[in-house]
């Protein structure tokens, strides 16, 4: 069997770290592809069930990247992002998701390798745990 | 109707398709339900790429469109206004997926790329089906710009739009608009003078109608959205009015002296100043900061700054009368203050505290007072009553006197002066100073009736019969406290301690016993004892229960009673006094030790059993504290009295229970300093004159009450204040005083004075002695001005705020700071500009003073890339150094002659501009030396800077001996660019400077639409450069204002009014107080044109009512869908 290939199901914010992932582009730091990337306006409109629903469907890792605090293009909805993954996070951990595959990271728009270090880590980290638990019981 | 997509994914070139296998996915694509065509093409941006699109849309009759090609940051745009053009709504129909920077680029297998391209474009597919048609607003635009920061690229930009008839409101940090360049000496590759082109810009700047200036002013908040922002401006307060004409006679008489941060510190400036002399506006400004500690510490707030300026200036006068406006009595003060304000100055970081109470002593001593001029007062009818002539009391009635009431002191002993007069001795405060003090004030017109005292023979009825309309109590505390110990009654030879020197101090000279002891450790105690031993006593000694560390009294008052033989007996409580014939024969005393500490926190004496012993003596003297006489009080007056038996007052108002009565000083606070006397006299006044108008006593508490406390923004402490020790006066020698009741502390010389006052550090910049209001001809000065918040709206913003230059300390391998020849290039700029400290001749740095240019030097190295181009500072190479480095070269070879040695030491030459080659082959035939090699330290040997590099070139290690090193600094970004970045929405890079929005094609946009940058604040470039940029981000600003109206994007929230249960949640998370709660449907709802669709309240809703539009839940539910199918 070939070694596994953790998805990570990404959501960017539009003026920090979706512009970061285009600068990494621009700047040709490659990474893995199993990287998705969801672009929304704001970390802060992440909403707890688009992460559910990402593990529901099967990925294996959940990654939030919003502004630095103080830099949100909206005032303060990073802050309110950061508010919500601590209790998504909780809520994911009595379903058997560990905090270790649900990520939120501040990387900014000049920041395209950071951009890379994290998506590599991330998927580093991801197949050292695994597939996600639930992969077997998804519902049809 | 079922859904008709057309998919078309980019070659772009071969930036895709050299990773993505495009065909493959687009085959992929035709497979997928809805999917009606599936194209791949070389430029889908291009014309004929949008041409192919807009052809299908007609032909196939397509409902929707996915691209994939670059970031929609890039192009989403573009394609939306194709699906416009034939027909379909933009946000329905289109969805852009990102294969270029988000797979190509960064995938390094084809394989890996397809199959991800493959994904993404499948969730594009099923997302773009449930997407909806949104309209964007439009919105009227406001014409006015706003440009921030007037350097030339600020001042370019708003003559552009000026010019162009729309009103510009240009805001300058500094005093004056100019910026680096009007610093700077010649520009590059022309050698025309920055001045000649600069100075045009600026005056046409303050002439330009359609231009605002707000100099000395900052932006501190931006509201709203594009063409139509709301703006809050913040003016300083320069402290000049408008009216100044620029005279420079203010300069003159100020007695603060600064650096002068235009010149870099190569030339000193006054606090009223303006930074050079063809300042934009020609206003000048006065630099305030905090009020400097000492002031703030001074419990009557004199303006301790102030008087020590005008001590150094050798004006004595006018240092009394500023003293005076918070003390009526500077002698008095000047010697028997226990001056907190020395324990907070600022000076003590460089060395110790300045001797304030000294030069306050000395100021005042230097005036004769009945030469003073008195003031015009405007009488007032209502008479006002002062009851005591202490420190309150004297305070209490010059003050009300000056307001213009008619004031009358009612005083129980002969002569005025409370405790000043009789308690403290003659040794410590002269007699004929209090007194030429007291007859000062009584000038003004203040009347005494002495021999009366509060109470028998004076009731406060009397004083209302007699039209008093407020009576002030201060009538200090004159009563000794007994220590009730058996013997201390009636036994001759205990004398208590205020008794004791109010005779003294009246006239007395008999000596009470030859061997005495005083019990006690505060001031009393000691005055006691040092005037025991001037009346002739043998032996004095003081007895304290506690050890010298806990004493009250003033160390120096300790001290001096030392050296005059007086002796201690620490850790001793007296038990009882005994007595022989009922004389006093000894006093017996019982050891103590410290235990824990009481409520005041010093530690408590504990008496050790079995330790009695007796001391003999002849007379004893109790001085353990005093009270007021409260005896007839108590009887026959309601006023209300503390448990301490001292009048019940308003802390703020110092009013007492009976309304038209106030109080202070000791008989209130119980005995306290004669400073906190004089401080609780200016409350008594305010709060007299306010009873008096008939004003609401209680809202002026409450005003008191919610005042803030003072700050401390103090100017910086200089680097180069040297070490000076604090002047110390000089005292009678110990046996001459001991003779006699002469001043024992005899002042310093006048020179000491200066030097003394010369020692201060002008904590707050301006020091408030108003010699410039008396200068002012024009009367412009104000010194009561306070900042303004103008609110204004424009239409577009243009950030030109510039940059810094790197300072380079830091690296200490090239001796900056420490040599005083190492220049940098700003500091070398200002020695070669006419208006800077050597009027334009560069001339070497005198080693022993940093603001002393001597003589040209023979030979220089200018070291280029200081900062730049170094991974341990700044990779960036800052595009203009080497280009002047070759002009200062040319300016070296020109003005010292062409004999001079200049070396540049560069890493490479970049000359890259119009007409710069040709510069550079110039000053090469000019017989400058170029070295390639970055110098790897400079040293100083035997006066000598020795410059040692490698030359690159040659592969040699040159070491090379100059006058003079020129560092040629980064230019960098502004310390608080970040700060600034989050005010106007935008972003800083890696490099800190301000990111456009593209780096090719918008070089002057920003992510916030209708913010433009323009200038060094987006990156270090040459004048050329930035004034072409401050000519786009015009261009871009008159666009929007000329077009008149804007387009809003339309994805903003909207809440379900059927979902939405009313919790209000979203009201509480929504930054910009878009949603409002509408009572009468019990539901919130988002007001469209606030709202700016970050979606939180989206992310949030519990019920999910709130929607940002767009990004439905449908809409990322399909995209999470798609991402997550099998990969096929």
């Amino acid at each position: 069997m070939s070694e596994f290939e953790p998805t990570i199901v990404a959501f960017f914010c539009n003026w920090c770290t979706y512009t970061a992932a285009d600068l990494a582009g621009t700047s040709r730091l490659s990474y893995p592809p199993n990287i998705k990337i969801i672009r929304v306006m704001c970390s802060g409109m992440v909403d707890p069930k688009y992460v559910v629903k990402a593990f529901l469907n099967g990925a294996d890792g959940v990654l939030i990247g919003g502004c630095w605090p103080g830099d949100c293009h909206y005032i303060n909805g990073n802050l309110k992002a950061r508010r919500r993954v601590a209790l998504v996070t909780e809520i994911l951990k009595q379903f058997g998701i560990g905090e270790d595959r649900f990520w939120l990271r501040w990387i900014a728009a000049s920041e395209g390798n950071m951009l890379q270090e994290i998506a590599k880590d991330m998927i580093e980290k991801l197949r050292e745990l695994g597939p996600s638990p639930m992969k077997g019981r998804m519902v049809a | 109707m079922s859904e008709r997509i057309g998919f078309y994914i980019c070659h772009c070139g071969i930036n895709i398709a050299y990773r993505v296998r495009v065909k493959e996915v687009a085959e992929y694509v035709a497979t997928l339900p809805n999917v009606t065509v599936a194209r791949d093409y070389l430029f889908m941006c291009s014309d004929p790429g949008q041409e192919l699109i807009e052809k299908d849309i007609r032909e196939h009759k397509l409902t929707r469109v996915v691209v994939a090609s670059c970031s929609p940051r890039m192009h989403e745009k573009t394609f939306r206004g194709a699906c416009q053009r034939a027909g379909l709504n933009p946000y329905r129909a289109f969805h852009m997926v990102c294969v270029r920077e988000h797979v190509s680029w960064v995938t390094e297998d084809g394989d890996e790329a397809t199959k991800k391209a493959k994904l993404l474009v499948g969730a594009g597919i099923m997302r773009v089906v449930h997407q909806s048609e949104l309209t964007p607003a439009t919105f009227p635009v406001c014409t006015n710009t706003l440009v921030v920061g007037g350097g030339i690229a600020g001042m370019q930009a708003s003559l552009d739009i000026a010019k162009a008839g729309f009103k510009v409101y240009l805001v300058e940090r500094q005093p004056t608009v100019g910026g680096h360049m009007l610093q700077y000496d010649k520009t590059f590759p022309t050698l025309d003078c920055a001045a000649c082109i600069g100075t045009p810009k600026m005056v046409s700047v303050g002439q330009e109608s359609n231009i605002e200036l707000l100099s000395y002013s900052e932006v501190e908040d931006v509201s709203g959205f594009i063409g139509n922002f709301k703006v809050k401006v913040r003016q300083k307060s320069r402290y000049v009015e408008d009216n100044c004409t620029g005279c420079s006679e203010c300069e003159k008489a100020c007695p603060v002296e600064f650096p002068n941060e235009w010149d870099v510190g190569t030339k000193m400036r006054k606090a009223v100043y303006r930074p050079f002399p063809q300042a934009v506006p020609i206003t000048y400004c006065i630099d305030k900061y905090d009020r400097a500690p000492c002031v703030q510490t001074c419990p009557a707030g004199t303006n301790v700054q102030g008087y020590i300026a005008l001590v150094k200036l050798g004006r004595y006068q006018e240092a009394v009368k500023l003293i005076m406006e918070r003390i009526p009595l500077p002698g008095t003060l000047g010697r028997i203050c226990p001056a907190p304000c020395e324990k907070e100055c600022r000076r003590a970081e460089v060395d110790s505290a300045l001797a304030i109470r000294d030069l306050k002593r000395f100021a005042a001593d230097q005036v004769d007072l009945s030469e003073l001029p008195l003031p015009e007062i405007e009488d007032r009818p209502e008479k006002i009553a002062i009851i005591g002539s202490g420190p309150a009391g004297l305070s209490v009635a010059y003050y009300l006197r000056l307001k213009g009431y008619k004031v009358t002191i009612f005083e129980a002993l002969d002569k005025l002066g409370g405790m000043l007069r009789v308690g403290i001795p003659d040794y410590r405060l002269p007699i004929d100073v209090l007194d030429r003090e007291i007859d000062y004030l009584l000038k003004h017109g203040i009347e005494v009736r002495t021999g009366v005292r509060f109470g028998p023979g004076l009731s406060l009825a009397d004083l209302r019969e007699d039209g008093y309309s407020a009576v002030f109590l201060g009538i200090g505390a004159h009563d000794s406290i007994w220590m009730h110990i058996p013997g201390e009654d009636k036994t001759e030879g205990v004398i208590d301690a205020v008794g004791f020197l109010r005779v003294v101090n009246l006239g007395s000279r008999d000596l009470p016993g030859n061997r005495v002891i005083v019990i006690g450790g505060g001031n009393v105690a000691i005055d006691a004892a040092r005037v025991v031993k001037r009346l002739g006593a043998e032996k004095v000694t003081v007895v304290y229960r506690r050890s010298e560390r806990e004493m009250p009294a003033y160390p120096e008052e300790i001290e001096g009673a030392k050296e005059e033989g007086i002796e201690f007996s620490y850790l001793t409580a007296p038990a009882s006094i005994q007595s022989q014939d009922g004389k006093v024969t000894g006093l017996e005393c019982i050891r103590t030790e410290l235990g824990r500490p009481d409520a005041s926190g010093r530690q408590r004496p504990v008496p050790v059993e079995g330790s009695e012993f007796v001391i003999p003596c002849d007379a004893v003297i109790p001085a353990i504290g005093q009270k007021i006489d409260v005896t007839w009080i108590e009887e026959k007056s309601e006023l209300e009295l503390t448990s301490r038996n001292t009048f019940r007052v308003n802390p703020h108002t110092l009013q007492t229970n009976i309304s038209d009565v106030f109080a202070a000083g000791d008989a209130v606070t119980g005995p306290a300093t004669v400073i906190e006397a004089v401080a609780a006299g200016h409350k008594a006044v305010a709060a007299i004159h306010r009873f008096i108008n008939g004003e609401d006593l209680d809202q002026y508490v409450e005003e008191q009450a919610a005042k803030e406390p003072p700050g401390s923004d103090w100017q910086e402490i200089s680097k180069d204040v040297e070490n000076a020790p604090r002047v110390v006066s000089e005292h009678l020698d110990p046996i001459q005083r001991v003779n006699s009741f002469d001043e024992v502390d005899r002042s310093f010389s006048e020179e000491a004075a200066k030097n003394e006052a010369a020692r201060c550090v002008d904590c707050g910049g301006c020091c408030e002695c108003k010699l410039c209001v008396s200068a002012c001809e024009a009367k412009a000065i104000n010194h009561g001005m306070e900042d303004k918040v103008k609110e204004i709206e424009v239409g577009s913003i243009i950030v030109a705020t510039g940059f810094d230059p790197l300072d380079p300390t830091p690296m200490e391998q090239y001796g900056y700071g420490k040599y005083s020849n190492v220049f940098t290039n700003l500091e070398f700029e200002r020695l070669s500009n006419a208006t800077g400290p050597t009027s334009g001749k560069l001339l070497k740095r005198d080693p022993t003073d940093p603001l002393k240019f001597t003589d040209p030097p023979k030979r220089v190295a200018i070291i280029h890339c200081i900062g730049s181009r170094d991974q341990k500072y700044h990779e960036y190479c800052s595009r203009t150094c080497c280009m002047y480095a070759l002009k200062y070269a040319h300016l070296l070879k020109d003005k010292c002659g062409h004999d001079t040695e200049v070396y540049n030491f560069y890493i490479d030459m970049r000359c890259f501009g119009k007409g710069y080659e040709e510069f550079y082959k110039r000053v090469q035939m000019e017989g400058v030396r170029m070295i390639r090699g970055k110098p790897s330290r400079v040293e100083e040997k035997d006066g000598t800077l020795i410059v040692k590099a490698e030359d690159t070139l040659s592969a040699r290690i040159v070491e090379v001996p100059v006058d003079m090193v020129i560092l040629c600094t980064a230019m960098e970004a502004r310390p608080d660019a970040n700060e600034v970045s989050r005010i106007f929405g935008i972003t800083t890079g890696h490099d800190g400077f301000f990111q456009e929005e593209h780096p090719k094609l918008e070089p002057v946009s920003t992510p916030t639409s209708g913010v433009f940058l323009a200038g060094a604040c987006q990156g270090p470039k040459d004048i050329p450069d930035t004034v072409a940029q401050a000519k786009g981000a015009a261009a871009e600003a008159l666009a929007l204002s000329a077009s008149g109206r804007v387009e809003v994007p339309p994805i903003i929230s909207w809440i379900d009014p059927d979902v939405c249960i009313g919790c209000q949640a979203c009201i509480g998370l929504c930054a910009y107080s878009a949603i409002e709660f509408n009572e009468l449907k019990g539901i919130s709802q988002v007001n469209e044109a606030v709202c700016k669709g970050c979606g939180s309240c989206a992310g949030h809703c519990p019920s999910g009512a709130a929607k940002i539009r767009h990004f439905t839940d449908k809409q990322v539910f399909a995209e999470i869908d798609g991402l997550l199918a099998k990969a096929s």
